[in-house]
């Protein structure tokens, strides 16, 4: 135990930090390789070191809350654009004030509330059989309510929170009535209960377990760049379909991976280069290569493979709308059956 | 010393969190909490019932036979069986849930080779493999050593008295298994099963991933999905409730049903064995390791060929050291104080010692992730109102925390061996020891250490194989820029990118697989387990 005690001090005095170190604090929801990349990219830029905290959204919050005025959260990041407004919502957020740092970044995408700010988007997107689909059955979300779906479609748990967020977004859309009437609908046409991840509906349906998946776009993304040959012919066997396209229709349903400035930040003015730079045209050229995502600029073009799918138009719903109608869409879950 | 107050501190300590979450449930009106009931927590027990029931089902096949024929028999391999029936546990329930899910998916290499080479199998191989009933036996696999090992102790510390009179007696080798051991081996094989039954109670991962909602589904969808905290608390405190009623009925009927027996001779060679009977225990001891073990082992070491250039190795070696270090550091503070408790309550026959000495269990049913929230409401609370402590920040994100959070969370783990085995030792010996004019101290030294020393090196083994999976509480409660083998496994796993992952999982199998044939080495020796 003496031998040790060295050893435990030191790892308990490198855990708080030292002040004449540049540094941010990140609590993460990301946990993607290319997230380190770019956090080792504006250290070499700029000096500052970003250590970082990876967990889930909630866990984070909690942490963030209960750490009160000393937590050393700089920023909060999430996949979930309805998280960040849950933590803006309970207070545990401050506004970013830099209008300059959202610049070039379409108006739909910015937050009315200056609380976040969008680093990627992602849509969440129909996938079908090749062979036993064809393009013009499908048309919208609702549409999949349509009793010709019967057995045929494949999706993930409601526990999950890209399916909440499309949930959400539906009850914006549409009114609780017409979406819990949608639901049940929905629900009766499930090929089977729900289970897996993303990846696995779309192996599904390779599989013929079924003919119509909703998925995140990037998923597919991963599945073609697979050196799994197997999972290449799975995504190879199905296609991308962004629903609501029609005339007078709004659009895909899409969900933004934030940043957001904490409360008791004791970092701001690096935590606010670090958000300068993660919006930069050169971080989101490499989100768009590593993980398949949307670039917030319009200007960055997205990666071959998700080129191939063709432009869409986006669902223009305020998404902070996606957090707000939360607990309705968990409610409508749950009465409707989406296990 | 009063042992009384000693022991009310220290599993105040312990408890501090569970009670501060319990009082923080008393008075707190949820609305949630009655919506969750009427629409979902009837299906929700149900499941977990189910899965409860399957997993020990399926955990006592492959437990407690092996273990049995291991025990009294003398075959070929017999030796080689002992050490790996043992190693399934170095696996975590959710890379086992996560391999087999991509073993058997329709592009893993299963239906891949039927497709490609006997495609008039395929139909039948092409099935949706994400059920209940796969997930139990899948975490009947790693779970079943719990049983096996608690049962190969027993088995050997009963000796061969029992068996000789139940020859003598005429009772075939079947009727005295069932008749005879069971029942002795009672306490035994409650303690190894109540293990499993609360790692199937607090996993979620797997159970996610696999769509079955069960109790701890309904804790995260109103914490995750809901943002209510509350009625997550609220539920954890059923759970907790359930799990003590569980724990009471259990130590009530082990009480009601206690054998003092000594270590006398050899229980090995018991039965002979014919040739069929032979080769079929070969098939019942091997299967257990090869689905549970070598299967997920060839694929991972598969996997991590496939990567093998993307490996930092300096990354790896402190990632490793990480997971080390914490699970070295609260294993031994959890053997130290379980056998403190075991001891105390030799010495000490009052209630509350007895007591306390057996609720600090509790907290290994609940999910780690309501330890880690309840410990970080504790502190905060603490932080904010008593001691004002300034830069809680360093008490929040430090390796103290979460090694407090691993000891109060593994303190079952640790406590069981160490309670049969303390239990086992008939009261005679500490009254010679009194009579000899021993005090506590040496009573303890010279005896009781001694004689526990295996249960103390087992305990010790099982913790750190625990922590070293462990995920939940390290995900919360951990510094910043700090992983462990398991985070990485897991946060690759769950970003389907499960061949990076597979190089974290190894060194985590590696780690655990070596201390348990070191752990089966021990118990070979020092109780002559034959």
């Amino acid at each position: 135990m003496k031998k040790l005690l060295p050893i435990l001090t030191l790892l308990f005095l490198s855990c708080s930090s030292n002040d004449s170190e540049q540094i941010v604090n990140m609590y993460s929801q990301r946990h993607y390789d290319v997230d380190q990349k770019q956090y080792d990219n504006f250290e070499d830029k700029t000096g500052i070191k970003v250590n970082v905290i990876k967990a889930n959204a909630d866990e984070l919050i909690q942490r963030i809350k209960n750490e009160g005025e000393n937590s050393p959260a700089d920023l909060f990041i999430t996949v979930d654009v309805g998280k960040l407004w849950q933590a803006a919502d309970m207070g545990l957020l401050q506004e970013y004030g830099d209008k300059s740092l959202t610049d070039g970044i379409p108006e739909s995408l910015i937050d009315k509330n200056g609380f976040w700010i969008p680093v990627t988007y992602r849509s969440r997107v129909l996938v079908y059989s090749n062979e036993r689909v064809e393009k013009s059955e499908l048309s919208t979300y609702e549409d999949l309510a349509n009793p010709k779906w019967k057995g045929r479609l494949l999706v993930r748990s409601s526990s999950n929170s890209y399916n909440q967020a499309l949930m959400s977004s539906l009850v914006a859309n549409l009114g609780e009535d017409a979406t819990q009437e949608w639901t049940k609908s929905v629900v009766s046409n499930f090929a089977r209960d729900p289970k897996g991840n993303d990846r696995d509906q779309v192996k599904a349906i390779a599989a013929g377990q079924g003919d119509v998946a909703i998925v995140n776009s990037y998923y597919i993304g991963l599945l073609l760049s697979s050196e799994n040959e197997e999972e290449v012919n799975a995504g190879n066997a199905i296609s991308v379909f962004f629903p609501n396209q029609g005339e007078g229709e709004r659009g895909s349903h899409i969900n933004v991976s934030g940043v957001a400035l904490a409360k008791n930040s004791p970092n701001k003015s690096n935590a606010l280069k670090l958000i300068e730079y993660l919006t930069s045209d050169e971080a989101q050229e490499i989100y768009v290569n590593n993980t398949f995502e949307y670039s917030v600029k319009p200007n960055i073009e997205p990666n071959d493979i998700v080129k191939e799918w063709g432009a869409f138009r986006k669902d223009p719903l305020d998404l902070n709308m996606l957090g707000v109608r939360r607990n309705d869409a968990i409610r409508i879950f749950d009465a409707g059956g989406w296990k | 010393m009063n042992v009384k107050a000693l022991t009310l501190f220290i599993s105040l300590i312990l408890l501090c969190p569970l009670i501060y979450l319990v009082y923080n449930v008393i008075g707190l009106n949820s609305e949630n909490f009655f919506y969750l009931w009427n629409s979902l927590l009837i299906d929700y027990s149900l499941n977990t019932i189910y899965l409860v029931f399957l997993t020990s089902l399926f955990s006592l096949f492959l437990g407690i036979i092996p273990a049995w024929f291991v025990s009294t028999s003398n075959f070929k391999g017999k030796n080689f069986f002992d050490v790996i029936l043992f190693l399934p546990l170095a696996i975590p329930s959710y890379i086992i849930a996560f391999t087999y899910s991509d073993i058997l998916s329709y592009t893993g290499p299963m239906q891949s080779f039927v497709r490609n080479n006997i495609p008039q199998l395929s139909p039948y191989v092409n099935q949706d493999y994400l059920q209940i009933e796969i997930l139990a036996f899948l975490m009947a696999l790693v779970l079943y050593p719990y049983l096996y090992t608690a049962c190969r102790i027993s088995f050997s510390l009963i000796g061969s008295n029992y068996i000789n009179i139940s020859k003598n007696l005429g009772m075939s080798q079947f009727k005295t298994f069932f008749k005879i051991i069971i029942p002795i081996s009672r306490v035994s094989i409650f303690s190894g099963l109540f293990l499993i039954i609360m790692e199937v109670l607090n996993e979620y991962g797997a159970v996610k991933y696999f769509g079955i909602n069960t109790f701890t589904s309904g804790i995260f969808r109103s914490w995750n999905s809901m943002g209510d905290v509350d009625t997550a608390k609220i539920l954890a405190v059923c759970l907790l409730i359930l799990v003590s009623l569980f724990f009471i009925l259990e130590r009530y009927t082990s009480s009601k049903y206690k054998y003092n027996y000594k270590p006398n001779d050899n229980i090995s060679g018991s039965y002979n064995l014919g040739k069929s009977l032979r080769f079929l225990i070969n098939l019942i001891c091997l299967i257990p390791f090869l689905i549970g073990f070598l299967i997920p082992l060839i694929y991972i070491v598969n996997n991590v060929l496939k990567t093998i250039n993307l490996i930092d190795l300096n990354e790896l070696l402190e990632i490793s050291f990480n997971s080390f270090f914490l699970a070295f550091v609260s294993s031994s503070i959890i053997i130290i104080i379980a056998v403190l408790f075991q001891f105390l309550k030799k010495i000490s026959s009052t209630r509350t010692v007895f007591f306390f000495s057996e609720i600090v269990s509790l907290t290994y049913a609940l999910p780690g992730a309501v330890i880690a929230l309840s410990l970080i409401m504790v502190l905060s609370f603490l932080s904010t109102n008593l001691l004002n402590l300034v830069g809680s920040s360093i008490v929040f994100g430090s390796i103290i925390v979460l090694v407090y959070a691993y000891v109060m969370r593994y303190m079952a783990v640790g406590i069981s061996p160490l309670r049969s085995s303390f239990e086992k030792h008939p009261e005679s010996y500490d009254q010679t020891g009194k009579n000899l004019g021993m005090s506590n101290l040496s009573l303890f030294k010279k005896v009781h250490l001694p004689i526990n020393k295996t249960a103390v090196l087992i305990a010790f083994i099982l913790c750190f194989v625990d922590i070293i999976k462990e995920l939940p509480i390290t995900l919360i409660l951990r510094p910043f820029n700090f992983d462990t083998l398991a985070v990485r496994t897991y946060e690759y796993a769950i970003e389907e990118m499960i061949a990076k992952s597979s190089i974290y999982s190894l060194v985590i199998i590696l780690f655990g697989s070596v201390l348990l044939i070191f752990l089966r080495k021990i118990i070979n020796k020092s109780v002559n387990v034959s």
